[in-house]
C-alpha cells in the first residue's frame, strides 16, 4: 500500500469489524474500531480519520445517517459504505449523499484493494487541493491582516501606496480592529522596514512617564532618574514610531510633539542641548478626533500633522464576511500553540459568531477562539463553546425613555389580548382602572379607533 | 539466516498432499532459515462449515487453532484444502492476523486458473509455497509491500501471485528479520 491510511471500521457485528480491521493492519494501515455511528462520531471528534468503512444496517443511527452527519461535520473524512447483495437502492443513495465508494458484501479481496487504491487517489487530490486552497488564502491576507471583504481590500492596496511616502498617518478604528497590525504593515513594506518599530500605547501611561519614555532624561533630571536614558524617539531613529491611543495625550504633550515632528529635533528631560532624530510617526485612536478639535479638546495643527494621510479600519461587524476567516485562521493558530487538535467550527457556531456584534472586535474575536480551543474537549468547537459571549443589545437602536418602554410593553399587551382591557390588566398585574387610566396617559387607540 | 531458536510448525488439516506440506516446509527454510516441521494431522474443520455459502468460515478456524499450543513452535501454519471465507469477503487463500500465532493456507482455489481450467502440480506447489510465506510475513507483523516484485506485495488475484517472484524484497527481509527476532525465535 502506498501510503499508510487513517482507517475507522464501524459495525455493529464484531467479527466484521475485527475482520477488516485485521485486514487493514495487514495492510499497514492505522485502523480503529467502532460498533456503532454514535461511537464513530465520538471518535471522528477526538481524532481525525481519512476514510471510514461504514455497515449501512446498524441499530440507532445507520450507515446513511452517519454518513450524512460525517459529511456534515467532518467533510475531510471519506466514507465507504458497505452493504449487502440487494441494497443497491442504498448504496446509489449513499454515493448521492457524498460516499467515497461503496461495496457489496461479501466482495473479492480485489474489489477492497481498488477501493482502497480509489480512496487513496481522492484524498491526494484532496491534498492538493487544500495545498493550492493554501495558496489562495495568502491572496487574503496582507503580512498578518486577513480580509477578503471589499473594506480590507482597500486598505490593503493603500498600505504600499502609503509605505512609500514619509508622512505622517493617522489609523482610525475602533479598539480591537487591528490598527497596529496596519501601522506594522505600512513600516515593514517602507524604506525604513530595517529600521526599529517601536509601539507606545499613550493611554497607558502618565503624563510625566510618557515624557520620559519619548525623550528621554539626563541622570538626575527628576527623583529616580538615577541614569541618562534615551527615549525612544532617539532610540526608533531609522524607524517608526506608532502612538497608540495619541487621543490620550495632554495638550502639553501635543505642543512637545508638534514641535518634534515640525524641527526633527528633541531636547533630552534634563538638558539643553537638541538632538537631531529621524523617524516616521504612525499615530491611531478610536477616538472621533475632529470632533474633539471642533470642541477644542484637541488641537488643531497637532492634528492636521499626525493626519497627513489617514486610514481608517473598519469594525468587525462592518465586515461580517471574514469571520470564518478569521476564525479558521486563530484556530490554527491557537491549535498550534495549545497542540490541541480543535480544527473544526460547526456551521450552527459559525452563524452565530457572524450575528454576533463583536464590540471588541477582531481581539475579541480572537480571544473567544483562544478561549474555546483551550476548554474545548473535542476537535470540533461548537455553539455551546461559545456561551460565554453576551447576547447582544441592539447596536442601533437609540436609548429610550422608561415612559417609552412601558407605552410599547402595555400597547404590545393589548394587541396581544385583542384590547381586552381585563385580560390585559391581569397579564400586567395592574388593575383594570389603572390600565384605563395609562391608556389615556398615552394616548393608546384600537385600530378601529383609529380609523 | 542461521541460529534458529525455534520451529514452525506445519499442521495439515483434513486430507491434504503429503507434497505440498513438504514444498511448503523447504521453501520456509530457504527464505527464512528456519525450520518448519510438518505435525500430526488434525480432523477437517467441519465445525466451521457455513450451509449457506457452502464455505468454512476461517475466523472460526483461526479461533480454534489459536486456542491449541504447540511445544517448540511458536509460530504454525495450518494447511487446508477447504474454501475459506471471512464475513466480508467471497473468498481468501489464507489467513493470518498481524503478529499472530497461526496462519491458514487453503489450497482450494489454487488448482485451476481465471478460466477454471487444472493448473500443474508444479505452478500449484509454488503458489502454496507464496501463500504461506505471505501469511508467515504477516506473522512476523510484515504488512502488505507496494513492491509487486515481493511475496509481502497483496495479490488480488491469481494472475498476480503466479507473477510474484519467490522472494522477499529488501524491506520485506529486513522487517521480517526483525520479527523473527522479537517473535525469540532467533
Amino acid at each position: 500500500m502506498d501510503e499508510k491510511l487513517r482507517i475507522m471500521v464501524v459495525d455493529d457485528e464484531k467479527i466484521v469489524r475485527e475482520s477488516l480491521y485485521h485486514w487493514f493492519r495487514k495492510a499497514g494501515h492505522v485502523v480503529d474500531m467502532a460498533a456503532s455511528g454514535f461511537e464513530a462520531l465520538d471518535k471522528l471528534d477526538k481524532t481525525p480519520f481519512d476514510v471510514l468503512f461504514v455497515d449501512i444496517k446498524m441499530p440507532g443511527m445507520n450507515g446513511l445517517e452517519l454518513l450524512a452527519k460525517t459529511k456534515e461535520e467532518y467533510p475531510d473524512a471519506s466514507v465507504v459504505i458497505i452493504t449487502a447483495y440487494g441494497s443497491i437502492e442504498s448504496a446509489v443513495q449513499a454515493m448521492k449523499a457524498g460516499a467515497s465508494d461503496y461495496l457489496l458484501k461479501p466482495f473479492k479481496p480485489d474489489q477492497m484493494a481498488l477501493v482502497l487504491e480509489k480512496v487513496a487517489i481522492q484524498r491526494r487530490q484532496e491534498d492538493r487541493y487544500r495545498y493550492v486552497k493554501g495558496l489562495l488564502d495568502e491572496v487574503t491576507r496582507f503580512d498578518n491582516i486577513i480580509g477578503q471583504a471589499p473594506v480590507m481590500q482597500e486598505i490593503f492596496d493603500l498600505i504600499p501606496e502609503v509605505a512609500q511616502s514619509d508622512s505622517t498617518v493617522l489609523i482610525t478604528g475602533e479598539t480591537g480592529t487591528g490598527k497596529e497590525l496596519v501601522a506594522k504593515a505600512i513600516h515593514a513594506k517602507s524604506l525604513r522596514a530595517n529600521g526599529p518599530f517601536i509601539a507606545i500605547n499613550c493611554g497607558a501611561m502618565q503624563e510625566t512617564l510618557l515624557e520620559s519614555e519619548l525623550f528621554g532624561h539626563q541622570k538626575g533630571a527628576f527623583t529616580g532618574a538615577e541614569q541618562a536614558r534615551k527615549g525612544f524617539l532617539e532610540v526608533v531613529s531609522g524607524g517608526t514610531l506608532f502612538l497608540d491611543e495619541i487621543g490620550e495625550i495632554s495638550p502639553k504633550m501635543q505642543i512637545d510633539l508638534l514641535r518634534v515632528i515640525q524641527e526633527k529635533k528633541i531636547i533630552r528631560i534634563g538638558e539643553r542641548e537638541p538632538i537631531d532624530v529621524d523617524f516616521r510617526l504612525i499615530s491611531s485612536t478610536c477616538r472621533e478626533l475632529d470632533k474633539a478639535v471642533q470642541e477644542g479638546r484637541f488641537r488643531e495643527d497637532f492634528f492636521y500633522r499626525i493626519n497627513v494621510i489617514s486610514l481608517h479600519v473598519p469594525p468587525l461587524r462592518e465586515r461580517k464576511e471574514d469571520i470564518p476567516l478569521l476564525v479558521q485562521h486563530f484556530l490554527n493558530k491557537y491549535s498550534q500553540e495549545t497542540t490541541k487538535q480543535v480544527n473544526r467550527v460547526t456551521d450552527e457556531a459559525i452563524s452565530f459568531l457572524k450575528r454576533y456584534d463583536w464590540p471588541g472586535n477582531v481581539r475579541e474575536l480572537e480571544n473567544a477562539i483562544e478561549r474555546a480551543v483551550v476548554l474545548s474537549k473535542g476537535r470540533t468547537l461548537h455553539l455551546e463553546d461559545f456561551s460565554f459571549l453576551k447576547p447582544q443589545k441592539t447596536r442601533s437602536a437609540p436609548p429610550r425613555t422608561l415612559r417609552e418602554i412601558q407605552k410599547d410593553y402595555i400597547h404590545e399587551i393589548l394587541i396581544q389580548e385583542s384590547w381586552n382591557v381585563t385580560q390585559a390588566a391581569k397579564v400586567l398585574g395592574i388593575n383594570r382602572v389603572t390600565l384605563h387610566k395609562m391608556i389615556k396617559r398615552y394616548n393608546l387607540q384600537k385600530p378601529s379607533d383609529s380609523n | 539466516m542461521a541460529n534458529p531458536k525455534g520451529l514452525i510448525g506445519i499442521i495439515p488439516m483434513g486430507t491434504v498432499p503429503k507434497h505440498a506440506l513438504e514444498v511448503i516446509s523447504d521453501r520456509i527454510f530457504d527464505l527464512l532459515g528456519i525450520p518448519a516441521h510438518i505435525l500430526n494431522r488434525v480432523e477437517n474443520p467441519s465445525y466451521a462449515f457455513d450451509r449457506k455459502r457452502g464455505q468454512y468460515d476461517a475466523a472460526q478456524i483461526m479461533t480454534a487453532a489459536e486456542s491449541m499450543t504447540w511445544h517448540d513452535c511458536p509460530k504454525t501454519i495450518w494447511v487446508l484444502n477447504v474454501d475459506l471465507y471471512i464475513p466480508i469477503f467471497t473468498h481468501v487463500f489464507g489467513e493470518a492476523r498481524d503478529g499472530g500465532s497461526c496462519a491458514l493456507v487453503s489450497l482450494y482455489r489454487l488448482d485451476s486458473d481465471a478460466e477454471g481450467s487444472p493448473v500443474s502440480e508444479e505452478k500449484l506447489m509454488a503458489r502454496a509455497a507464496k501463500v504461506a510465506l505471505h501469511e508467515i510475513g504477516h506473522l512476523f507483523s510484515v504488512p502488505h509491500c507496494t513492491d509487486y516484485r515481493c511475496i509481502m506485495h497483496f495479490s488480488t488475484n491469481l494472475d498476480v501471485l503466479d507473477e510474484i517472484p519467490m522472494a522477499f524484497c529488501h524491506y520485506c527481509t529486513a522487517y521480517l528479520e526483525e520479527g523473527v527476532r522479537r517473535a525469540g525465535l532467533r
